[in-house]
């Protein structure tokens, strides 16, 4: 069985391993590295849960193959809290109640992430369609909209 | 997953010399791919990965093309102005596909390997008359778009070539190029039908130009030839979209399936394309 070496940096530390090609980012992020914030759902792209940041930007790690993800530097929800302090939007989240039972909140939490990375003032239609790709089926959205909108409020004041 | 062989060429060179010695399929973003070889609809033996060939990453422009690297994925194309500016329906189309995280790794070259007759990029990339430029180990080759889309999820590449770019001439300003699809929601959604056109007229307001492509109803996305032939030379009015809307239900051959049946298809083609024509109307009034 061929096995390939693969360099990655998550949630800033370097990590240098040996795997079989034929898994996913989600399965070695989960499975060798222990971090099990992102879920597995849908394996197709569908449900968002295994949602990661990858150089910066959202992707769906059940559909990135780990050698594809070889050189790229990753975060995830486990990256979020610094010294022990939720990110504002994990706060938000909590504040806001927009967490039911949980399982989409790793992948809504890094959507939510990369939007505000890059759009620190969103309207609630941005959000939509930052979040489109993750699903809930506890919370009915409103909660989430409202937790990413505190979030934003708190990040503009730092 | 199943196993298979992993090829990771880190340049062009390399992969024309893989492509060359080994029957492998191509990955690039992994979005269409991956669901794929997990429900066993792709088995391939040998995988070759080309997402670290950066330099098939990129848009440019000379005087008067655009070209577009395969592995340019659909956030670049929707962020890009100079898309924007010269294929708006395209940076529409890129805006639909999927969400966030298939735009930011789902590529143009898969969309167009892949060849789905429901592909969202193709619909506007025909109205822009585009070239696929495939190269290999023996030379490049350049297809028009509508020949290299064969059948659903079938191309004219052969199993040494890969897609190195798409190209398009630049069509001079004004015209208006506009992307309209249905699905069952509005986010995150694969099309029932999709269309694009692009219009332009002359000074005395008589249509010059019309391109009307669609996706989704057909074996391949299509053009409608017939339908732009009659509105060359009139003036717009919606009598005259309603006609046109008329002439596409002719040239079009949906299916059933489970996004939507024939039928249904048949009746909104016809209505896409009259609300399409009427928004690129609009927009060269602005």
């Amino acid at each position: 069985m061929q096995r390939i070496q693969v360099s990655l940096k998550v949630n800033g530390k370097k990590y240098r391993l040996e795997t079989p090609p034929n898994r996913t980012l989600l399965e070695v992020l989960r499975e060798d590295l222990g971090l099990t914030g992102a879920k597995d759902g849908c394996s197709s792209g569908e449900c968002g849960a295994c949602t990661v940041l990858l150089d910066g930007r959202a992707v769906n790690s059940c559909l990135v193959l780990i050698g594809s993800a070889d050189g790229h530097s990753i975060e995830t929800v486990e990256g979020l809290q610094k010294a022990g302090m939720p990110h504002p939007l994990q706060k938000a989240f909590v504040e806001k109640g927009a967490v039911q039972c949980g399982f989409c909140t790793p992948g809504m939490l890094m959507a939510a992430k990369a939007l505000l990375d890059q759009n620190p003032k969103p309207d609630e239609e941005q959000i939509r369609t930052a979040l489109a790709g993750n699903l809930c089926r506890c919370t009915g959205y409103t909660k989430i909209i409202d937790a990413v909108q505190e979030a934003a409020k708190e990040l503009r004041y730092e | 997953m199943q196993s298979f062989n992993y090829l990771a060429p880190h340049s062009q060179n390399e992969l024309c010399q893989v492509l060359c010695n080994t029957a492998g399929k191509i990955i690039a973003g992994g979005t269409d791919m991956l669901p794929q070889m997990r429900n066993l609809k792709q088995t391939p033996s040998t995988l070759i990965d080309i997402s670290h060939i950066s330099d098939l990453r990129y848009i440019q422009e000379s005087e008067d093309e655009v070209l577009i690297g395969a592995l340019t994925t659909w956030s670049d194309i929707l962020e890009s102005p100079l898309i924007q500016k010269t294929a708006p329906a395209l940076a529409q189309a890129a805006s639909l596909v999927g969400a966030p995280m298939t735009r930011n790794r789902g590529t143009i070259g898969g969309n167009l390997g892949n060849a789905s007759p429901a592909a969202d990029s193709l619909p506007p990339l025909l109205t822009l008359d585009a070239i696929v430029h495939l190269n290999s180990q023996s030379g490049q080759r350049q297809v028009p778009l509508r020949n290299f889309l064969t059948g659903p999820g079938t191309t004219d590449l052969k199993a040494d070539e890969y897609i190195q770019q798409v190209s398009y001439k630049k069509v001079a300003l004004p015209f208006g190029n506009v992307f309209n699809k249905l699905g069952p929601r509005q986010g995150m959604t694969i099309s029932i039908a999709s269309v694009a056109v692009l219009l332009a007229l002359d000074a005395n307001g008589k249509i010059t130009l019309a391109r009307i492509a669609l996706g989704a109803v057909a074996p391949t996305a299509v053009r409608c030839p017939d339908a732009e032939a009659f509105l060359l030379g009139k003036e717009p009015s919606t009598e005259l979209w309603q006609e046109a809307a008329h002439q596409v239900r002719k040239a079009i051959a949906p299916i059933d399936d489970v996004r939507g049946t024939q039928e249904y298809r048949h009746h909104i083609a016809g209505i896409l394309t009259r609300r399409a024509l009427q928004t690129a109307y609009l927009s060269l009034q602005e």
